[in-house]
């Protein structure tokens, strides 16, 4: 669950968690925070791909909502590549554990400008998949509700 | 939102970003299942609304919880922003809740289709 002290605005790793000069890492992430960006992307692929699956299998009953649904899937493909495309706000570049720039002050997030544009943007692309997953929803509602028989020949 | 507080660490950002990804993954297979219950199972004898009995509440709880993932997203950047606290989420308690309601009923069906058979 999600309680307790929260990450400080701009401050870098726990200092708890923050491996000794030369000694082992424990988070990968520590070594290069550019994996939280690569995680992101493929939680992006999971999701256009559960998009894909959901399209494909309507194709067979519907092809106009099949191929709406692949079209979205392709639509976040697309927007998961961007999401990861330029850098961050308070991103910072990979860094070797134990260097100078590992111990200087637990690694403090760099402002950038154009950061308000970027999370505007951001904050876009998320609606679209709540956008998204709320119209496959009302479509299903409406399936459900008016539809007297079976209209999935999937058996 | 912009304007609150200070840009938190990425990793933090990010972090939040997968965390509503997979709740709307969560939420897409719940309108799919609700979806599969209506076209894919065969109707209850003795209970023609059986199969939207339980379809229809898995379909809107997909879309509250897609709806409700966006909220917490943005209530999480905010108090990230502030270096807050990050606030509690409902959403595994509601989920959790519904699913053994949903779960329950359905075993409630599947008795009383079989009584009435």
């Amino acid at each position: 669950m999600t309680s307790g002290p929260g990450p400080g605005a701009g401050s870098g790793p726990d200092p708890e968690r923050r491996p000794a000069a030369g000694g082992p890492v424990e988070d990968m992430e520590e070594l290069d925070p550019g994996l939280a960006r690569e995680r992101t992307e493929l939680a992006w692929r999971r999701t256009a791909i559960s998009y894909a699956a959901l399209g494909a299998a309507l194709l067979k009953a519907s092809p106009p909502a099949g191929a709406l649904v692949l079209a979205a899937s392709a639509l976040i493909w697309g927007t998961g590549r961007l999401a990861g495309g330029p850098q961050r706000a308070g991103e910072r570049a990979p860094r070797r554990a134990g260097g100078r720039a590992a111990r200087r002050a637990g690694g403090r997030a760099p402002r950038r400008a154009g950061g308000r544009a970027a999370l505007e943007t951001n904050q876009r692309r998320l609606l679209l998949i709540t956008v998204a997953v709320t119209a496959v929803a009302l479509g299903a509602l409406a399936l459900a509700l008016l539809a007297r028989h079976s209209t999935l020949p999937l058996r | 939102m912009a304007d609150e507080g200070r840009e938190p660490d990425a990793r933090f950002t990010f972090a939040n970003e997968r965390t509503f990804l997979a709740w709307n993954r969560t939420a897409l297979a719940l309108v799919v299942a609700g979806l599969a219950i209506v076209q894919l199972l065969p109707p209850f004898a003795g209970v023609p609304w059986g199969r939207r009995i339980i379809a229809i509440p898995l379909i809107l709880l997909g879309a509250a919880v897609s709806v409700a993932s966006y909220l917490e997203l943005q209530r999480n950047q905010r108090a990230l922003r502030r270096g807050d606290p990050l606030p509690r989420s409902v959403l595994p308690a509601i989920l959790a809740g519904a699913i053994a309601v949903l779960g329950l009923l359905a075993v409630a069906l599947v008795l009383t289709s079989l009584a009435l058979r």
